[in-house]
């Protein structure tokens, strides 16, 4: 446990991304454990407004992925 | 345009991961996953408190109307063209957005600075790191904008308030 772990925040299209973690998910496929996902309708309703937020509330790492 | 901004406030680019998976990539979800993971565990942990004035800039620049009207209009400047109808060439509107971007930043940390109290410009440069002539000259464009305003002298330094 002595390792850093990050805190990232993902924000993950519906149709994409989000539905590729969920295959991962079923498929068992072993992934990090420090995204916390936020699913958005389209990566493009990602403003960046949304992730300097996601830093002053303390995150380590932002990942946008549509 | 926000990693070039998470790299001005000084957290680092890297911090911010953009990329594209369909729906049937699973495998490929997992990369991406473990490669932002492992980009951010050698950033290290990020401790916010000693960013909040950079945050607080970046923020201002990201909602305000100068950076979203200038890269809304992006494609229709470098395709169709100005208003004159004279396309854009690519690299020539990224070195003004460029420039742009950190003009914003720069005058949104002056601003914060003087805002929480900061009143010469030699402080104001000292909080911020930017050198005093720059400093001085987004403070005009600043005053132009009725965002800060200039209260006299004391003891012959000029003195500014925020709005």
């Amino acid at each position: 446990m002595d390792e850093f772990e990050p805190k990232i925040v993902a924000f993950l299209c519906n149709w994409c991304a989000y539905a590729g973690a969920d295959l991962a998910g079923v498929s068992r496929m072993q992934y990090p454990a420090n995204v916390r996902s936020v699913r958005v309708m389209c990566s493009g309703r990602v403003d960046p407004a949304f992730i300097v937020q996601a830093f002053r509330d303390g995150v380590d790492g932002a990942l946008v992925a549509g | 345009m926000t990693q070039q901004l998470l790299e001005l406030t000084g957290i680092g680019g890297d911090r911010l991961h953009v990329d594209w998976v369909s729906s049937a990539e699973a495998k490929r979800f997992t990369e991406i996953v473990t490669e932002a993971t492992e980009a951010v565990r050698k950033r290290g942990p990020l401790d916010v408190s000693k960013y909040d004035l950079q945050l607080r800039a970046a923020e201002m620049v990201v909602k305000g109307e100068v950076m979203r009207w200038l890269v809304g209009k992006q494609h229709k400047i470098t395709s169709a063209g100005d208003v004159y109808g004279r396309p854009w060439k690519e690299e020539k509107l990224q070195q003004v957005l460029d420039d742009a971007l950190l003009r914003e930043y720069q005058k949104s940390l002056i601003y914060l600075a003087i805002k929480s109290g900061t009143t010469s410009v030699r402080q104001v440069a000292e909080q911020t790191e930017i050198e005093v002539l720059r400093v001085s000259y987004l403070l005009a464009d600043l005053e132009q904008k009725k965002l800060v305003e200039f209260t006299g002298m004391e003891e012959s330094i000029p003195v500014f308030a925020a709005l």
